[in-house]
């Protein structure tokens, strides 16, 4: 974003687009293309198009601007509208995750010694990241990455807050287990 | 292996259950003392919140991927059409 651009809030270019300013759609575009991206392949399959998510997002943002409501930003209605779009082509288990969290936690090395060193470097962790499924690097995504709230996030996923803080907190054991397996050459 | 202990009152389980709440700051401030009581008398589980708390530090330092350039083209395309 410009110095320029920042200066207009994302309401303001919600508005316009309302209206029918395509410039001020297009500014609100380029301003959250790259996180909706990245959102996108973070929480759809890996052979998912990502660039088709992209495109039913931003059409669903400008038929919905004029009923837009929100006072702040932009992010967390355009990366709700992008898990709508992500649905539509891949609808969700209701299941739940029912696996013990001490086991999980075992798996990330709790209650087993070691030194406590991990691989932080950028590398080892995109390659952990990588390797989790959808519904993790969702929900990392969203509070680890665009430091969303849990209430913000819960609006995303459609998740309840509960479930939201619970899923996180699984989603970090199975990325720290995955951290641990890259350390060992696995 | 180490075997789950009861400290500040805590059981390790228990320590387990809050770490990634209290590493975000949304325990309550009494709660949020007896982990940290719990971590300073527990060497297994001050190991693992410390290394919960690196993989999440290192998972936010991670730069944030750019919209390849061909993705923004495409894009700009359908939204015209």
């Amino acid at each position: 974003m410009t110095a320029d651009d920042a200066r207009v809030s994302d309401e303001t270019l919600i508005g316009r687009t309302a209206a029918g300013d395509p410039s001020a759609f297009d500014r609100l575009v380029r301003r959250h293309q790259a996180a909706v991206y990245r959102f996108a392949r973070a929480a759809a399959p890996a052979d998912d198009d990502a660039l088709e998510i992209l495109r039913e997002t931003f059409l669903a943002a400008r038929r919905a601007a004029s009923r837009h409501r929100d006072e702040t930003s932009a992010r967390p209605w355009l990366l709700a509208l992008a898990r709508q779009a992500i649905d539509r082509r891949h609808p969700r288990s209701r299941e739940a995750d029912l696996t013990p969290l001490r086991e999980l936690a075992r798996a990330a090395g709790w209650q087993s010694g070691g030194d406590g060193a991990i691989d932080e470097s950028a590398p080892a962790v995109e390659a952990a990241f990588a390797a989790l499924p959808p519904e993790d690097r969702e929900i990392l995504t969203l509070c680890d990455r665009e430091y969303f709230t849990v209430d913000e996030a819960a609006r995303v996923t459609g998740l309840s807050d509960a479930a939201v803080r619970t899923r996180l907190h699984r989603a970090r054991l199975r990325l720290l287990a995955r951290l641990k397996e890259g350390d060992h050459g696995e | 292996m180490e075997s789950e202990r009861i400290v500040a009152g805590l059981h390790c389980g228990e320590v387990l259950a809050d770490l990634s709440e209290h590493l975000d700051g949304r325990l309550s401030f009494d709660r949020a003392g007896r982990i940290d009581e719990h971590l300073d008398g527990c060497a297994g589980c001050r190991r693992f919140s410390g290394e919960i708390t690196a993989a999440v530090r290192s998972l936010r330092q991670l730069p944030d991927e750019p919209l390849p350039p061909d993705v923004e083209e495409r894009l700009a395309e359908a939204l015209l059409g």
